[in-house]
């Protein structure tokens, strides 16, 4: 194999593990926040790219200008969730654990329903991005510049989150509430507020994914599955509930998987994923970094 | 009247831990609440910090009734406390977990007052302000506790046991830090088992036992009572 062609492999194994660490770092968030595994993350995601879908049939603008408002809906949603399930979910007296796991769930099987309901199980596409079919030609290298915007806007994000988790009082909220639920009534702090506050930015998060998946990936009511699974896969890599971890976790398994497809036939290329997140589960069960 | 308690049970899973309590505070004193361990000395400052829920009884501040009202809520209309625990943020820094404190103001003036006020309380705390609040000493986490309280800005400062686990060196410090606190215009509501040290920074006192008020009156007459002198002060 040549030098070239490792630098291709490395090349689009990192855009797309950049990608890989946007969509999980929503569910990481959340986690982080209250302890809650968001099963219905890939759905999240799903109803972002068919959002993205729908504004790009609607509207004719292209898909990459409208991920902020993407986004935007997304954090309504996200807490919406929050306010109307997740809420009730937390206020049982036995079983929280359990009652939290199935509310998520049943979310994920009703969103699921309800899309396949409404848009048809049929695949779609989005064909009129002006990203659609251009490549990046560096070097011998050749990047679809639709992974490569995917892979600037997942950098462009984790800098914005870093920026808003250090430097605004509203980070520090979160941090503390994530640290000690109960003592933040102390200082004044409403921590349902925060709550819903951190599901809304959570499922931005995810919405932010999902406007640039929606680029380049067939968008279908199905389509949360195949990266929930992975998304699961990159939190556990990265530590439950580290936001930035899920990151570099995301990069780790993008670049695992490219790697895995040039040695193993391309349908195996998740064997790798797998195989690697087993391995740090036995060596590091806590993930590949500790909390945040 | 600042605050005033009119005969408030608590009960924690079907538990009474307080029950019919009466207690009333001016603006500007130290009121001591003391009682042995179990006496519902904590479930009492809870309840008025809105982080339990009373069953019956008024909680009044300010002449606006408050019982019932979210925690949230409680902090920001100037009660704050610091309970047994101190739940700092312990991951968080010192400077952190002060400017968490200061959450509910905007303005530059409203976060940056108290601040300088704390330090002057408690220098220590300047020396330490990168530090994460889990590596503090005990009486440092105190102190940070304490500042982080008054960050809210309280008119009512309540503390429960803030002597405890503490250096008896620094237990002093405490001590003279709730007077300090107090000469600022805040009043304050102290739970203590340390009967002897906080009489004498402390206006009036109230004795609990068994979740009932069974003896109340200035620090003085507290201090004389009999029964008070044998089972509490050892004289």
């Amino acid at each position: 194999m040549t030098a070239t062609a490792l630098l291709q492999v490395f090349a689009s194994g990192l855009m797309t593990g950049l990608i890989y660490g946007l969509v999980a770092s929503g569910l990481s968030l959340i986690f982080g926040l209250m302890e809650v595994v968001n099963f219905a993350h890939g759905e999240f995601l799903m109803l972002a790219m068919f959002a993205t879908f729908g504004l790009v049939v609607f509207t004719g603008i292209d898909p990459g200008l409208l991920a902020p408002l993407v986004a935007a809906a997304m954090f309504v949603f996200g807490a919406a969730v929050y306010a109307l399930v997740i809420r009730f979910a937390m206020r049982v007296e036995t079983n929280r654990g359990m009652v939290q796991i199935f509310a998520t769930f049943g979310l994920s099987i009703l969103m699921q329903g309800a899309a396949q309901y409404l848009f048809s199980p049929d695949y779609r596409s989005i064909r009129t991005s002006w990203l659609g079919e251009r490549t990046l030609h560096v070097g011998g290298v050749f990047l679809p510049w639709p992974l490569l915007f995917g892979g600037l806007v997942s950098i462009a994000t984790f800098g914005g989150l870093y920026l808003v988790m250090t430097r605004t009082a509203f980070g520090k909220a979160l941090e503390a509430t994530r640290e000690d639920q109960g003592a933040v009534a102390l200082v004044g702090i409403d921590c349902n507020r925060m709550f819903a506050l951190g599901w809304g930015l959570g499922a931005a998060l995810v919405g932010l994914a999902g406007a640039v998946l929606a680029v380049f990936y067939y968008v279908f009511p199905g389509v949360g599955a195949s990266f929930s699974l992975i998304a699961y896969v990159t939190v556990a890599l990265g530590g439950f509930g580290s936001v930035f971890g899920a990151l570099a976790a995301g990069i780790v398994v993008g670049l695992v998987e490219a790697f895995t497809a040039v040695v193993l036939p391309p349908e195996l290329k998740s064997l790798g994923i797998y195989a690697l997140y087993l391995v740090i589960v036995f060596l590091r069960p806590a993930g590949l970094f500790g909390k945040f | 009247m600042l605050l005033e308690v009119g005969t408030l049970t608590t009960a924690y899973q079907g538990l009474v831990a307080i029950s019919d309590i009466s207690l009333s505070i001016e603006k500007g004193e130290i009121v001591v609440v003391a009682g042995a361990n179990g006496a519902g000395k904590s479930t009492l400052l809870k309840s008025i910090a809105g982080l339990a829920h009373p069953r019956a009884g008024t909680i009044a501040f300010e002449g606006a009734r408050i019982e019932g009202i979210a925690g949230h809520r409680i902090t920001a209309l100037g009660i704050a406390y610091v309970p047994e625990n101190r739940r700092l943020f312990p991951r968080l820094s010192v400077a952190d977990n002060l400017s968490l404190g200061s959450y509910l103001f905007r303005k530059r003036a409203d976060r940056d007052a108290p601040l300088e006020n704390v330090f002057a309380l408690f220098p220590r705390l300047r020396e330490r302000l990168r530090q994460r609040a889990g590596t503090l000493s005990g009486g440092e986490q105190q102190m940070l506790a304490i500042g982080r309280a008054l960050m809210t800005r309280p008119k009512l400062l309540m503390l429960d046991e803030p002597s405890q686990g503490i250096m008896p060196r620094l237990v002093d410090e405490i001590f003279a830090a709730v007077q300090a606190i107090r000469a600022t215009g805040v009043t304050v509501l102290l739970v203590e088992q340390r009967l002897a040290e906080s009489l004498e920074i402390a206006d009036r006192a109230y004795v609990l036992q068994t979740g009932r008020v069974i003896l109340s009156g200035t620090a003085a007459a507290v201090r004389e009572d009999p029964n008070i002198r044998e089972a509490y002060l050892g004289i």
